[in-house]
């Protein structure tokens, strides 16, 4: 028999409006069930103290897995969660909220060109003061290293660069902590995080009319000066800079990486021995405990996808966490090893890999550049600048205190705070 | 003076997480009508925390948070579990009738148990396969087949006075009075069986068929028991395939009360339909049986049980209803309004829309809660009040237009538009004569509250909440005869 002829493709019938094939491809098998884990564990206190058990049961078992509960399909091994954030024609991301509290048309200057240089700029020449102040600032021996180290540096660095007064750098931060919880699913917290906006509008916009007048070497003079909008910049837009900076999440990484030195004497000994060795460390602390778990995506089209068909609107939760102990990608992914052979030790490009390894996926630490090489005229990525940052602290806090170990009779862990907060350590006892 | 500056921004930091409960919450039960305080907006209006909707408080005290959705938040969108909630009537009807604005989705774990069902499809699709039974379950077929409800419904009530007592009455001679459990004497089995008789299920099977019934009911929603959920599926399967093959040969048929056949049992009628000039498949075929099964049964159950809890405890009504056999229908309408225990239908938008303000992207899970519509004030006065005597509800026959005219709106229990449930005719039919045929075996009867599941006060009676009651301990007197 010809089968050419008995299945002619051309003739088969278009689909009928409203003519739906879900339950063809979307139903859940007989036989397969999701017994191993719970939606609801996804969401629970387990999960914010340390999701690597739970991840590492959906990435083995159910690795595009459709969380009923709250709505999403968690993907999580390496090259799964990489295809999606690079897809960028099927997967969108929608605009945080705090784009929409700010709805009146202000627009965030972060992607101009000179504001990104002159950023990098006052990074590059404010860390190593900054980071001199908050070491000379220690008055005893023993420190909590998470809240007198890794969360000062970045703040004050924060806020010496874009140009706050020292008088109201307390107010600034808190507010600008606060305003944050904005994005999240809290109703309280997004309150609280409106509110401080308010508050944080007022207080830049009375130093954006003092910019105005008397410019300055910040980064509030620089939006305001080099913007080309067709109007006046506004505090809205210079808040919305600034919330697009993420320096949060600088914290959370600076943190864990002390953390996992702090964890991991032998490890530690590789950086005593060799300083060169602090730059793979970071990077390793970006794939062994990044601060953002995941990153959400949503699908543009109805599309198939890791065994599923993905519906229009579909939110894939890609968990940089699970992906980065992949199995697949890297031997003994669950041991911090600086230098390990199996990542790539360099900024990776565009596909989350560069000399044919993979690297970790650390989401706000920084997007890395998607420019095969830096040109000269446009400063370096923000992965790049925040790496640079986190090395040059830790070389000077070692430079400083170069026996810093844990203090006897501690046990400090990495927690989230709250479900959607970064995953990092806050109290991290040493001896200095 | 900086490090001192930058200290309270750090106090603010860490205090987030003592100031907020991590991801689990737990909320305190309240009184019956009463919302928990989960803090207001500047405005004063107050706020919903997601994690309610997790929580028990909110399965038995369902009522209050959906009125603060319904006053302030009509379009509630839920950031936790990425979906949006319509609670008013007005805008869950247009939804329901928008077909091609709104399509229906998977339904979760279910679909695992339930199979490829009606419930998921949309349009051309859904309205051919419907047609295919739906017949079976209104109009002449139906009442022709009232008779084998009657005869099943007696027989159920007959088997409390068997001497092995396999229903489980409590009998105090003494007293005279006897003391069941109503779904384990009646309720539980009176749905699956009348749902058996329709599709053709050979008498012989029936045992298995209700241990699959069983079996694939608490399977759902992904429970501990889902896997059991599943195996049941397959035994199903299994069992349906010879029996296909038997009726694709020699179709069976129903008789009326004379013994003339009506038509063919649902499941001769799928075996011998085609669909695009496909036989249906033995998988789709156990797919439409556990819909079957799962609609008619569970649903009809708790309807039951559901009727005759709001009934003795309004006596007043109890007895006009005893008083006036018409009014049965008023009252299962009523029930259905007041505690109805499907709690609404999911749906996804087709393109992006703007409903009271908020936008709701394209794709968007949509839950529409019919419980809450039933609730809308807008729409019914005193919504939380059981009365059967209402004049704001329409309890005519069912219509698939829904019913909105001259200030009487019908419930949404059933929904309304294409996907009205197919089964709620059969399921009306089911439940007023079950009921009747109850009354008439039940004298001076009453709660026996202190066997009846209690409230948090230990001492009021457990609320309905979402969904049905799982006991109803009832007293009566001992016929003499």
């Amino acid at each position: 028999m010809d089968l050419s002829e008995e299945y002619d493709h051309d003739e088969e019938p278009e689909a009928a409006p409203g003519y739906r094939t879900y339950e063809v491809y979307q139903r859940e098998r007989v036989g397969e069930t999701t017994n191993l884990i719970k939606p609801r564990q996804l969401i629970s206190n387990e999960y914010l103290e340390d999701p690597y058990p739970l991840l590492e049961i959906l990435r083995e078992n159910y690795p595009c897995y459709r969380d009923w509960l709250n709505n999403r399909f968690w993907i999580t091994r390496y090259d799964d969660v990489t295809s999606v954030f690079t897809d960028d024609r099927n997967f969108e991301t929608r605009p945080k909220n705090w784009h929409n509290i700010l709805m009146n048309g202000s627009l965030s200057l972060w992607k101009v060109k000179e504001v990104q240089q002159q950023y990098e700029n006052l990074v590059d020449n404010h860390i190593s003061d900054v980071v001199d102040e908050v070491l000379t600032s220690f008055d005893k021996k023993d420190i909590n290293l998470a809240t007198e180290f890794c969360i000062q540096v970045p703040l004050r660095l924060f806020s010496k660069v874009i140009g706050i007064p020292e008088e109201d750098v307390e107010q600034f931060l808190a507010l600008y902590w606060k305003s944050r919880l904005v994005n999240g699913w809290n109703p309280s917290h997004k309150q609280r995080g409106t509110s401080a906006m308010q508050e944080m509008e007022t207080m830049v916009d009375e130093i954006c009319a003092a910019r105005r007048l008397e410019p300055q070497n910040d980064l509030i003079t620089s939006i305001l000066q080099t913007a080309n909008l067709n109007r006046d910049v506004t505090a809205q837009d210079v808040i919305l800079t600034f919330l697009d900076i993420d320096q949060d999440t600088f914290i959370g990484g600076l943190s864990n990486l002390w953390f996992n030195l702090m964890a991991n004497p032998i490890e530690m000994e590789k950086i005593l021995d060799d300083r060169r060795m602090l730059k793979f460390a970071w990077l390793e602390t970006l794939r062994f405990s990044p601060p953002v778990l995941s990153a959400e995506r949503f699908a543009k089209y109805e599309i198939e996808r890791f065994g599923r068909l993905i519906p229009q609107g579909g939110l894939m939760m890609c968990s940089a966490a699970a992906a980065n102990r992949d199995p697949r990608q890297f031997n003994e992914p669950n041991k911090f090893v600086i230098g390990r052979k199996d990542l790539c030790q360099r900024e990776p490009r565009g596909q989350y890999r560069a000399d044919g390894l993979p690297s970790g996926i650390a989401f706000s630490l920084g997007k890395p550049s998607i420019h095969p090489a830096v040109p000269k005229e446009r400063a370096r990525s923000m992965y790049a600048i925040v790496r640079d940052c986190a090395v040059i602290a830790s070389e000077l806090l070692l430079n400083s205190y170069p026996n810093l170990k844990l203090q006897k009779d501690t046990n400090p862990k990495l927690t989230a705070l709250n479900l959607g907060d970064i995953h990092t350590c806050w109290d991290l006892n040493v001896e200095l | 003076m900086a490090r001192k500056s930058t200290n309270n921004a750090i106090s603010e930091i860490l205090n987030f997480g003592e100031n907020f409960e991590a991801a689990q919450r737990k909320f305190p039960h309240m009184p019956v009508g009463e919302a928990v305080d989960m803090g207001f907006d500047e405005n004063g209006v107050p706020l919903i925390d997601p994690r309610i909707f997790d929580s028990g408080e909110f399965g038995r005290n369902p009522y209050p948070y959906y009125k603060i959705m319904r006053d302030h938040y009509p379009v509630f969108y839920d950031e936790l579990h990425n979906c949006y909630f319509v609670t008013r009537y007005e805008d869950i009807t247009n939804c329901y009738f928008d077909e091609l604005g709104f399509n229906t989705i998977p339904k979760g774990s279910s679909s695992g148990v339930l199979g490829n069902t009606q419930l998921e499809l949309s349009g051309i699709e859904h309205r051919r396969r419907r047609n295919i039974y739906g017949r079976h379950l209104v109009g002449s077929a139906l009442t022709k087949r009232l008779h084998a409800l009657e005869a099943i419904a007696q027989e159920l009530i007959e088997e409390w006075w068997l001497q092995d007592n396999p229903k489980e009455l409590i009998i105090d001679n003494e007293k005279g009075i006897a003391t069941l459990e109503l779904g384990k004497a009646f309720a539980n089995e009176f749905p699956i069986s009348v749902v058996a008789e329709v599709l053709g299920i050979p008498q012989d099977a029936r045992q298995e068929f209700t241990w699959w019934y069983d079996a694939m009911m608490s399977g759902l929603g992904g429970s501990e028991t889902h896997h059991e959920g599943l195996e049941a599926r397959q035994d199903l399967e299994n069992y349906v395939e010879d029996l296909v093959e038997e009726k694709r040969g020699n179709p069976t048929y129903l008789a009326d009360e004379s013994g003339e056949e009506i038509c063919m049992d649902i499941i001769s009628e799928l075996c011998n339909s085609e669909i695009d000039g496909d036989v249906m498949s033995t998988e789709e075929i156990t797919s439409f049986i556990a819909l079957v099964v799962g609609g008619g049964g569970e649903t009809t159950r708790g309807a039951i049980m559901n009727l005759w809890y709001l009934l003795l405890q309004h006596q007043d009504q109890y007895q006009a209803v005893q008083r006036n056999e018409e009014l049965w229908d008023t009252a299962f309408h009523e029930m259905l309004r007041h505690s109805t225990s499907i709690g609404g239908q999911p749906r996804h938008n087709t393109n992006e829309i703007v409903m009271h303000g908020v936008i709701i992207p394209s794709g968007s899970l949509i839950h529409m809660v019919d419980v809450s519509a039933n609730h809308d004030e807008r729409i019914f006065t005193n919504p939380e009040e059981f009365n059967i005597f209402r004049d704001d509800l329409y309890s005519g026959k069912i219509l698939r237009s829904g019913h909105n005219k001259e200030g009487k709106c019908s419930h949404m229990a059933f929904g309304v538009g294409p996907h009205l449930c197919p089964g709620a005719w059969i399921s009306h039919q089911e439940t007023v004569i079950g009921s009747q045929i109850l009354e008439a075996a039940f004298r001076n009867v009453r709660i026996n509250k202190e066997r009846m599941p209690k409230d948090i006060d230990g001492v009021s009676l457990a609320p309905i909440g979402l969904g049905s009651i799982r006991e109803l301990w009832l007293d009566f007197e001992i016929p003499t005869n």
